[in-house]
């Protein structure tokens, strides 16, 4: 009897299952499951109808090893990918270069006399921060060192004021310089710039949103605002907007540089780095922060790079098992209207989210999910931004709910059940969002469709 | 992160190897840093000056695996790779570690496989003098990189392995040798070193200037 591609692949899907949930590296699970699954393809094709398993496994393991073998190489030495390196090293160095405490004032000028107006510029600030910030931990964290003691001394609810940091942070996987959609854009072979110009509106379309029922709230429930800062003067406002340059020249860089074509995101990546780290060092970065800083961004880099080549091989395996081509080709034939499919996926994401993290979430799944959402027609970049808003929104909601843990860490005396209570009404924003993008794909498609380079 | 200071010889082994792969870290770090200086090089070139730098796309393509592979063990001593915590931080003693010894010993097994897979690969760049496509830099160097790394990423986890078995059969020992996942609680607090690291004394600044008072 011959065993089908089809039946490896699902077996290997199974075993990938269990490997993963046992706690095994995605990485490693993904390359163990990949290249087992490359052999015994390899080894069915070549034995053909005497299918003695030992058989198969002994004419699939020269090639299957050879084949896996090139991987760490030939899918790594591409010039897209060096990209994100240079994204996690600015994320780093921001931390030292004082761009929160300029943001955070900056915005406080501008939106601190509306109806909750620090919870507002808190909003915005952060959304200024993820402009040199892709990770939203990050941001949280540093956030809930500036905005959260400004919000409690102003008479804000600490759970209103944590809440509003955690919900802020999320921006940062959207505005570029943003890591995981980098990620997004190279396992599915998109265009990094593309999906890099495709986050920026949504981005800040999410931050008026959330200063929207920020503002409807506090009219609801006046008792959720502090105190009203106290009067500025747009002469004040415009010179605040002196300690935002670092900022706004890195946003000049990424932005202007991916849009107009006239330097390459990794070129872009390197600028608006060497600018923060200037800006750091002009800070009194010490060395020590220095070291750490860099030695740190290099484990990131190198956790990405490893979880890359482990889900690169176990892709090549689904590619000789034909199993994506198939769960597309079933779902399809189902006839279903393709938006109730999109719902499904989109609900296995945050189904998904409470057990995982945002990366190996991704990359377990794109693969097998990503040529299904094409062959319904949505387009590749669209659905980046959407995946990467619901990655998000998990970061958001219990159980794990990382960047409310990061506020609790950061501030220990805001019990972590009132920043959950905090962040609900963000929740419901977040799922509006989401709603409003399949609604309106051209929010997200407007400005990739229509940048200069490529 | 401080490795465990007991003073047995086993635990003098993984802090002595942890140095080695702290060390090659650094080496990540430092290409990391020239990818950087590298990438503002060549827009100044070719943007003021109009001569791109020979060469330059291959060598970015060239040193990310480089970079991936020189830290490969550190960040594993580190528990620094994406893993599902669901069920791990639900063990107990015997039980969790029973289990991390299951996945460490599949990640031996293909680590030890991927050698041999890169191995033929690197062989072959070597004895056919493959080259990049533009500059014609030799790729065999950092196909070596990649079978070193996982060479010393074997010996990271054979050095777990035994780590393991120590655990498993005193379970409520002080963990030598092996990783330790973080839970969220301490994710969220290293966050909170590092925010805390950076911005100091600065929020009363903040305040001074921006509360109008």
């Amino acid at each position: 009897m011959m065993i089908e591609p089809i039946t490896v692949g699902l077996i290997g899907l199974g075993c990938l299952a269990i490997l993963v949930v046992i706690g095994m590296q995605v990485a490693y699970a993904g390359a163990l499951v990949g290249l087992m699954g490359i052999v015994v393809t390899i080894g069915a094709r070549r034995v053909r109808d005497t299918g003695d398993f030992w058989d198969i496994l002994e004419k699939g393991w020269e090639p299957g090893l050879k084949n896996a073998g090139t991987i760490p190489f030939s899918e790594l030495a591409h010039y897209s990918l060096s990209v994100l390196p240079m994204f996690i090293l600015i994320g780093y160095m921001a931390f030292h270069a004082r761009l929160t405490q300029g943001a955070f004032y900056c915005m406080r000028m501008w939106f601190g006399h509306l109806p909750g107006g620090l919870a507002i510029a808190t909003v915005f600030a952060t959304a200024a921060f993820a402009a040199v910030s892709g990770a939203s931990t990050a941001t949280a964290a540093v956030f809930s060192r500036i905005a959260i003691p400004e919000m409690l001394r102003y008479g804000y609810p600490p759970g209103f004021s944590a809440g509003v940091v955690a919900a802020g942070g999320t921006l940062a996987s959207l505005i570029p310089p943003s890591g995981i959609l980098v990620i997004y854009a190279i396992i599915v072979e998109e265009s990094v710039g593309k999906l890099l110009m495709a986050g920026f509106i949504p981005g800040i379309l999410s931050a008026i949103i959330y200063a929207g029922s920020i503002m409807v709230r506090v009219k609801l429930n006046p008792e959720l605002a502090g105190d009203p800062i106290g009067k500025v003067t747009m002469k004040e406002r415009f010179a605040s907007m002196s300690q935002m340059w670092g900022i706004l020249f890195v946003v000049a860089i990424i932005m202007g540089g991916v849009y107009s074509g006239w330097m390459t995101p990794t070129e872009s990546g390197a600028i608006g780095a060497f600018v923060v780290f200037m800006l750091a060092l002009k800070n009194g970065m010490n060395k020590d922060q220095f070291l750490s800083g860099l030695a740190e961004s290099a484990k990131t880099a190198v956790m990405i790079i490893t979880i890359i080549w482990g889900i690169l091989i176990l892709v090549r395996f689904l590619g000789f098992s034909d199993l994506p081509n198939v769960i597309k080709d079933e779902i399809t034939s189902l006839g279903w209207n393709r938006y109730w499919i999109l719902l499904i996926i989109l609900l296995m994401y945050a189904v998904l989210g409470m057990f995982m993290d945002a990366i190996g979430m991704l990359l377990l799944t794109l693969p097998l999910v990503q040529p299904l959402v094409i062959a319904l027609g949505f387009d590749p970049i669209w659905f980046g931004i959407i995946v990467v808003k619901m990655v998000e929104i998990c970061l958001i909601t219990p159980p794990i709910g990382l960047n409310c843990f990061v506020v609790a860490g950061v501030r220990p005396d805001i019990p972590l059940g009132s920043i959950f209570k905090g962040i609900w009404w963000f929740f419901i924003c977040d799922v509006l969002t989401v709603a409003l993008f399949v609604a309106f794909p051209n929010i997200v498609l407007w400005l990739p469709n229509n940048m200069l380079g490529r | 992160m401080v490795l465990p200071l007991s003073d047995t010889p086993f635990a003098k082994l993984d802090r002595g190897y942890h140095a080695i792969e702290k060390a090659l870290n650094y080496v990540a770090a430092a290409f990391l840093f020239s990818l950087m200086l590298l990438g503002c090089a060549e827009v100044l070139m070719r943007k003021l000056f109009n001569s791109p730098i020979h060469g330059q796309a291959d060598l970015v393509e060239i040193m990310i695996p480089t970079m991936g592979f020189f830290g490969l063990a550190y960040c594993q001593r580190l528990a620094g790779h994406v893993r599902m915590e669901l069920l791990i931080h639900r063990l107990k003693g015997r039980a969790l570690w029973i289990f991390e010894f299951c996945g460490n010993f599949a990640t031996l097994a293909i680590v030890a496989v991927m050698i041999f897979g890169t191995w033929e690969n690197f062989l072959n760049a070597w004895l056919l003098g493959d080259s990049s496509m533009d500059a014609e830099i030799p790729v065999w160097p950092p196909k070596l990189i990649i079978v070193l790394g996982f060479c010393l990423l074997f010996i990271r986890c054979t050095i777990s392995f035994f780590g393991y078995i120590r655990l498993i059969r005193h379970p409520d020992a002080e963990p030598i040798g092996v990783p330790i996942s973080p839970t969220v609680a301490d994710i969220a607090e290293s966050e909170a070193e590092v925010a805390r690291d950076a911005i100091k004394d600065d929020i009363d600044e903040t305040r001074i200037k921006g509360s109008g008072q």
